[in-house]
């Protein structure tokens, strides 16, 4: 640590007005499984130190897998320079937002490290659920993907913070792939992903998951076709977790709204002007950010700025609430703190904003999933992720998803197939007239959620009640 | 041999297995990201030298990645990998490092790029940006020049290399409400011709600017390289290995020795080609890459296969992604066809493609970037972007007319024509 609190004031030396050092270790193991073998196996060991410079109006960035001093004053050096070279064409003051001094350390809770298990207990797990899925009638494939994930950081800036993170995260995923009656269906069992310890690996049941998904992937091939035109449907948490993602997640990034994105992954409908009025859901919507949460894929006390995590809304009873909202471009929203949750990948890569933790708030009023179901007269019921697309101002969404059922009066009639829907983002939120309550919570996530240029994957949680949304535009997808 | 490769010599001479594969890498990224005619926080160098050791044991392989380049660094990688190989279960799928004879078959080749000073690099951006703002638009974008060596080294003898660069400069220019993307494609910006370049984009912006409303529908577009880029990629990927073919897993499945595209579709491999050429081997076990046609005569010719899988079936491997993707292009300028078309559209990209339905080729994306009327064989301004959902059978069937390629990062691909592709729905600008 002291090393890299020399080098940021190595730069405060050279007239640097913010600078910040992180020693980053990346640490992944990841096994793909195909019927009963193990398709792919592969660990990486990953670490550097980024260090991240403002000179007057420019920012430089440079990372060296070097952690000698001799290398990061090379590299600080390196990142000076090129801050000098982007302050020549700088667009304006840059003002970075107030931030506490912290001396502060952050783990993830776990019971058992991931990588101090065998790998081989893993894998026979896998394996075996591989092989009661190939037991399944008209099963033709069986797969799975395992991740863990360690990420161990230090950092120091300019302004006095020494922040020491690590964190554990795990995230699995079988799948049944069944051909039959001409059509050729998968399935997929995915348990949220977490930051948590093997303990989390260990506790996930695999053969009743297995069991059911070869049944329903074979089940679905049978299925009738989905009828076209405007339709309710009810989303289950997994499905809910793509959705919120790409249609809240991403347009309430500030620095999208702001064009920082523009050349990749986009813009935003969800403009700055529509802060504190735009509805954005219905009055039953209320989207919350808590990079607080335990457990959640964006848990780690601090960001890669030295912002503590905090929790905050994105839409409150249905309005635009709040954005994610880094150090640099808090003052255009007037907010005197960032909110933490600027991050990078690894070492190599620069910190930029990144998708909280988000969920959709459960229903306040008592609804089972299954009361939702029977309340419902007609529609479709849709479980896990399929298809998603969307535009880059984050407005006409299509979304297909992993299984489908026809709800007839108040019932799950049998399978559907073929179902997409697409959708007005806003229109969409604003659509939803029931979320079941907090007993039928649900996590789910990501880990590769893609944004910068260099492209940067990163991790989030997500959650959700099984929610229904009226009216809404089903289309055959053949 | 610097430091790393003695300690990779020293490793392969007393093998801990019959199958130690070390590859190394060495990326030197300088990466400038701009947005607002400024260059903005992800402004970065880094260099990035990884060692990966494949270890295989009884019939089982293990693999580890380190950046850890000392020698007790690359020795634990060994180490790790072998342990995790000795705890799987034997893979019926095993296959043995690369021999010297199967990487005799290499074409390698030897690109010519030169040193390009940062001075140079914030110059082109900077007189973008005068030049963009002298037009009244705003920009965003990167420009980013990556020079690399991959080196393969295997207990059998093999020691593969490679060094070669490639450089993007991706320029989007927006209007209040609109926009349009470029990018340029080179080693190392010797061949940038920054006039052009940027007397197109911004000539294309301010055609982009107020898009007249249009409702969806099918309509024949005139696709640029970058959008046929994008849709090919994604098909090729989903559909062309081997195994998933014969196992009933692709769309292919069920169209085999089908006319699945009119008959001057020529889609094919050429490890060795003069602009579009990052790799002679696989950077993995340098595994030569190969020339050969995927689909040819409007047929598939040859799908994508392993070295597992090619040697059950008697072919020389593709690797599971080739060496690059060429689809054989004519003389003929984007104007011309352009000029062929009566009531049309322009795609200039596409964005989102993902697979709608797997074994019936359909695929859903957005229109991007420069969605331009053509009327009377001629771009008659801009129009709301559209949602496709779109069977590339369909496609490549309504090809009319295949213009003249465009080299890329990774793919040479023509500007094409194609009737009644298919929108679906609209969006709000």
């Amino acid at each position: 640590m002291e090393n890299l609190s020399e080098i940021a004031n190595y730069l405060k030396g050279k007239k640097a007005r913010f600078a910040d050092a992180r020693e980053h270790l990346f640490r992944e193991r990841e096994i793909h499984t195909e019927d009963v073998r193990v398709e792919q196996i592969t660990e990486q060991n990953v670490s550097g130190v980024g260090i991240k410079v403002l000179y007057e109006n420019g920012w430089g960035y440079a990372s060296t897998s070097a952690t000698d001093m001799d290398s990061l004053r090379k590299a600080a050096d390196k990142a000076l320079a090129l801050a000098k070279n982007a302050d020549r064409s700088a667009a304006g003051k840059v003002e970075l937002a107030a931030e506490p001094r912290h001396d502060a350390k952050f783990a993830t809770k776990i019971k058992e490290d991931p990588f101090e298990v065998s790998v081989g207990d893993a894998v026979g797990a896998l394996l075996r659920a591989g092989e009661t899925i190939l037991k399944g009638k008209d099963v033709i494939k069986a797969g799975s993907h395992l991740i863990f994930r360690n990420m161990k950081k230090k950092y120091a800036n300019t302004e006095g913070s020494l922040i020491e993170t690590e964190v554990y995260t795990v995230l699995t995923r079988i799948e049944a792939t069944a051909r039959a009656n001409g059509e050729v269906k998968s399935r997929h069992y995915f348990p949220a992903p977490m930051n948590a310890g093997y303990e989390y690996f260990r506790g996930l049941d695999f053969q009743p998951n297995a069991e059911r998904i070869a049944a329903e992937a074979r089940e679905h091939c049978f299925a009738k076709s989905c009828a076209a035109g405007p339709s309710t449907l009810i989303l289950d948490p997994e499905h809910l977790s793509l959705t919120m993602h790409e249609s809240v997640g991403h347009p309430t990034e500030l620095d999208r709204v702001l064009g920082y994105e523009e050349s990749c992954a986009g813009r935003s409908f969800a403009t700055m002007d529509k802060l504190n009025n735009f509805r954005y859901g219905s009055e039953i919507v209320n989207l919350v950010a808590d990079n607080t949460l335990e457990g959640g894929l964006a848990s780690c006390g601090y960001d890669d700025e030295g912002v503590e995590c905090q929790k905050w809304h994105i839409v409150k009873d249905g309005i635009l609430s709040g954005y994610g909202v880094n150090r640099e471009l808090a003052h255009k929203m007037k907010m005197a703190r960032a909110n933490g949750t600027t991050r990078a990948t690894k070492y190599s890569d620069v910190p930029i904003t990144r998708m909280p933790n988000l969920y959709l708030a459960p229903g306040k009023k008592p609804l089972s999933k299954e009361e939702l179901i029977a309340h419902t007269e007609s529609g479709i019921y849709i479980e896990g992720m399929g298809s998603f697309s969307i535009d880059q101002m984050r407005l006409n969404m299509q979304f297909g998803g992993d299984a489908f059922w026809e709800i007839k009066n108040g019932k799950l009639a049998g399978m559907l197939k073929d179902v997409v829907y697409n959708a007005i983002s806003y229109e969409f939120w604003r659509s939803c007239d029931a979320i079941a309550d907090e007993r039928s919570f649900q996590r789910s996530g990501f880990l590769t959620c893609g944004k910068g240029d260099p492209m940067q994957l990163a991790q989030m949680t997500h959650g959700a009640s099984p929610a229904r949304f009226r009216n809404i535009m089903v289309r055959r997808a053949k | 041999m610097d430091k790393t490769n003695l300690v990779i010599e020293k490793l392969l001479e007393h093998p801990v297995t019959d199958h130690v594969v070390l590859s190394r890498s060495r990326t030197e990224t300088h990466h400038i990201r701009f947005s607002n005619n400024s260059v903005n926080r992800e402004n970065l160098s880094k260099l990035e030298e990884e060692v990966n050791a494949e270890v295989g044991y009884e019939g089982r392989t293990g693999s580890y990645r380190t950046n850890d380049l000392s020698e007790a660094g690359i020795r634990h990688a060994v180490n790790k990998a072998y342990e995790a190989a000795k705890l799987l279960p034997k893979d019926p799928e095993y296959m043995p490092p690369v021999t010297e004879s199967e990487f005799a078959a290499v074409r390698n080749f030897t690109p010519v790029f030169g040193e390009l000073a940062d001075e140079n690099k914030y110059g082109i951006l900077e007189n973008a940006f005068k030049e963009l703002k002298k037009a009244g638009l705003n920009s965003a974008g990167s420009l980013s020049t990556n020079p690399y060596k991959v080196e393969v080294s295997n207990n059998k003898g093999v020691r593969a290399s490679h060094a070669n660069c490639y450089s993007i400069f991706s320029l989007t220019a927006m209007t209040g409400n609109s926009s349009f993307k470029d990018s340029h494609y080179s080693k190392d910006f010797s061949d940038y011709d920054g006039e052009a370049f940027l007397a197109n984009v911004i000539r294309n912006a301010g055609l982009s600017k107020n898009p007249a409303p249009l409702e969806p529908g099918k309509y024949t577009v005139v696709l640029s390289p970058s959008a046929v880029e994008e849709l090919l990629m994604m098909f090729l990927w989903y559909n062309l290995d081997a195994k998933a073919i014969d196992e009933g897993r692709s769309a292919l499945s069920k169209r085999a020795g089908q006319r699945i595209a009119d008959e001057a579709v020529h889609i094919y491999s050429r490890p060795d080609h003069e602009k579009i050429s990052l790799f002679p081997f696989c950077a993995q076990d340098a595994m030569p890459f190969i020339d050969f046609d995927m689909i040819k005569d409007g047929k598939l010719a040859r799908p994508w296969c392993s070295r597992f899988y090619a040697a059950r079936k008697g072919l020389r491997p593709t690797g599971r992604g080739p060496a690059n993707v060429i689809f054989e292009g004519t003389e003929k300028s984007p104007e011309k066809l352009i000029a062929g078309v009566e009531n049309g559209l322009y795609v200039n990209s596409f964005w989102y493609i993902r697979l709608v339905d797997l074994m019936d080729g359909i695929f859903t994306g957005m229109t991007r970037d420069g969605l331009f009327r053509i009327k009377d064989g001629k771009l008659a301004g801009s129009v709301n972007n559209f949602r496709f959902n779109q069977s590339i059978f369909d496609l490549f069937r309504n090809t009319a007319e295949i213009g003249k390629e465009k080299g890329m990062l990774y793919t040479s691909i023509p500007t094409i024509t194609v009737r009644d592709f298919n929108f679906v729905s609209k969006t709000e600008f």
